[in-house]
């Protein structure tokens, strides 16, 4: 697995559990398509928990909130109270110097907002407020009698015994109630600092909480997605590798990967295709085994084919030369003189002994050539010496038929270098064919530069050759047909001897031709043949 | 002044006949051999003023032959006129890295051959 290497954070991660879960992700029989709707549908998951979780937070917090509220409710009411209180008081000690009913009728008012006020803190008091409570009530119901004497007595005019009663009575009475108030005050003051204790905690919870699932929820998605995208990545870089693999030549590996899902599918296909490759690979091999075995016993069978056309030429010639040989000297008259009845058949052996070597010579050139064992001899050459050769040695044929028969050399061409025997050869091949097909007219050679070639021609007036086979004249053992080989003799291997040599030094070979008017052949032959030493 | 003595390393009866006859019309003493191995015997016993070697011989090739007479001193310097087969490309070069002083390719024309002797070696 190269991510191992590739990343260490992920190398790490995978030592770790995840790894395992990885590995048992990859092994779940499903489709990717549905892993992956998973692995969505977790992160899905986890953002609506969190959602939730925040709406209970705010909620809770909102409640907390009320509370506090209802707390600060009931201080202020407790505060009310004690300044319904004070000002009963206040309006009490009022009357015995104003001494009228608005005074008094304050006091009352005072007296029903006190109650009022009383009875709701009561309404949301806790059990051991409510004694308190019933305490201040039962001491202010008090307070109100004694308040409504000392009304009486003010009425009556009595100042000095309301006086009294006031000092007496209500003072004390007012005091000890301001006592309870006071204490009912601390109380709900203690009540809502301990509220607000604990909505701080509650309120530090909700978010801890809230804090926690959020971070969980990233980890998971964070895990989540590391978990699929290693299940999805690891097939794909065994696969690079295995690929890799194969493309370097190795068949017939395994591609193993835990999944099985569509990856595990490609794997397995990967895998077949392999083996299939390696098949493939061995039979191809057995096949080029064969093929060289084959190669080797042709190569033997062709050296021996060679060994026995190299044996056989000797064997051939042999005899030939004691026949050319005797045939010379009888004519060259070195046994006496010759009968003149002899002389024309002595002159047809020694034709047509000639006609036999220069046959075997051809066999054995083409055998040669096509067995690859044909090299040119290479040398220092020049186009007219050639030319030169070729009509001095058909001078005499040519005179023989009667036909006209010239030969011209561009002048100036540079000296080349090729096989000038074979090149000799070539040319001859032409002109002689020209010749023997030439029943009047003219034979003419001519050999001029063209670009880095020499291009020599040979035209003739003779029977020319149909456009159909002019395509054909250079394949083995052509003749535009039979009788031609009867009238004309031939071995048919001329051409293709001829347009061998002229391949061998990378010329080119054409003709032209017209039936009844007569043909040209050319060829081309570089001035220097390749890898030639530079001139 | 003693006629000039050729000596015909030739294993084919014919041809050995042959040039008995041509060079029976001259002033040349011909002496045979009938393979490589008698060719060199026959040589350095009484060495000849030209050899004729024909290329393709019994029990040792008239190239190996060659060789070796041009290695001995008693032969080192006398003329020898390869018989070479046409058919094998390259003995043309082959008969010359081996010593020969001329080539003659078979089938021979005797009137050459006879022409090429005399060039080499003048009837005196």
């Amino acid at each position: 697995m190269r991510l191992d290497t590739a990343d260490p954070l992920a190398a790490f991660l995978l030592r770790s559990p995840l790894g395992a879960i990885v590995r048992w992700v990859a092994g779940v029989r499903a489709s990717v398509h549905r892993k992956l709707l998973v692995a969505f549908l977790l992160v899905t998951l986890l953002v609506l928990v969190m959602g939730a979780v925040s709406v209970q937070t705010i909620r809770s917090m909102r409640q907390q909130s009320d509370l506090l509220d209802r707390a600060h409710q009931r201080v202020e009411w407790s505060q009310q109270i004690q300044h319904s209180l004070a000002m009963q008081m206040h309006f009490t000690a009022m009357a015995l110097l104003v001494r009228d009913e608005a005074t008094i009728a304050s006091i009352l008012r005072e007296n029903n907002r006190f109650n009022d006020t009383l009875a709701r803190v009561e309404e949301v008091a806790e059990d051991a407020e409510r004694q308190t409570i019933q305490k201040i009530r039962s001491a202010q119901e008090e307070a109100m009698s004694v308040v409504a004497d000392i009304a009486n007595l003010v009425r009556d005019g009595k100042l000095g015994a309301a006086t009294d009663l006031q000092i007496t009575r209500e003072d004390p009475l007012y005091r000890s109630i301001d006592a309870l108030v006071y204490a009912l005050v601390q109380k709900q003051n203690e009540r809502m600092v301990a509220l607000r204790e604990s909505v701080d905690a509650a309120n530090r919870r909700s978010i801890t909480v809230l804090g926690a699932i959020a971070l969980m929820s990233v980890l998971l998605a964070l895990g989540s997605g590391f978990v699929i995208s290693c299940v999805f990545i690891f097939p794909v870089y065994a696969a690079q590798d295995f690929l890799s693999e194969l493309a370097s030549g190795k068949f017939g590996g395994t591609v193993s990967v835990p999944n099985r899902d569509e990856f595990g599918e490609l794997a397995a296909r990967l895998s077949e295709t392999s083996r299939e490759l390696a098949r493939l690979d061995a039979e191809q091999r057995r096949a080029a085994d064969a093929v060289s075995s084959v190669n080797a016993k042709l190569e033997q069978a062709s050296k021996a084919k060679s060994e026995f056309l190299a044996n056989m030429s000797h064997e051939l010639r042999t005899p030939l030369n004691a026949i050319l040989g005797f045939t010379e000297m009888l004519r060259d008259e070195l046994y006496g003189e010759v009968p003149p009845e002899f002389k024309e058949p002595l002159a047809d052996i020694q034709t047509n002994g000639k006609h036999l070597l220069h046959l075997i010579n051809e066999v054995l050139d083409l055998s040669k050539i096509e067995a690859g064992h044909m090299e040119l001899m290479l040398e220092e050459y020049s186009a007219p010496g050639i030319v030169d050769a070729v009509r001095a040695s058909l001078r005499s044929l040519a005179a023989e038929k009667g036909l006209e028969f010239s030969a011209e050399v561009e002048p100036g061409l540079p000296m080349m270098y090729g096989d000038a025997k074979r090149l000799t050869q070539c040319l001859l091949n032409l002109a002689g064919n020209a010749l023997k097909f030439t029943r009047q007219g003219r034979v003419a050679i001519n050999a001029a530069r063209d670009g880095e070639f020499v291009r020599y021609s040979v035209s003739d007036t003779g029977i020319g050759i149909p456009e159909e086979q002019i395509g054909t004249v250079f394949a083995e053992f052509r003749q535009v047909d039979a009788t031609i080989t009867r009238e004309f003799g031939g071995t048919g291997l001329g051409l293709t001897i001829t347009k061998k040599f002229v391949e061998m030094h990378g010329g080119r070979i054409w003709a032209e031709s017209r039936l009844g008017k007569g043909s040209t052949f050319h060829f081309v032959i570089p001035l220097r043949v390749a890898g030639a030493p530079a001139a | 002044m003693s006629p000039k003595t050729i000596l015909y390393v030739e294993d084919n009866e014919y041809n050995r006949k042959i040039v008995r006859q041509l060079l029976s019309k001259t002033a040349y003493r011909l002496r045979e051999a009938i393979d490589g191995e008698n060719g060199i015997q026959t040589a350095l016993a009484d060495p000849p003023d030209l050899i004729l070697m024909d290329i393709q011989l019994p029990k040792m090739s008239g190239l190996e032959a060659t060789r070796k007479l041009r290695a001995d001193s008693r032969t080192a310097a006398v003329p020898i006129i390869v018989i070479t087969s046409f058919a094998l490309g390259g003995d043309d070069q082959k008969a010359k890295d081996a010593g020969a002083t001329a080539y003659l390719a078979k089938p021979y024309s005797p009137r050459d051959l006879l022409a090429k002797i005399r060039e080499i070696l003048p009837e005196g």
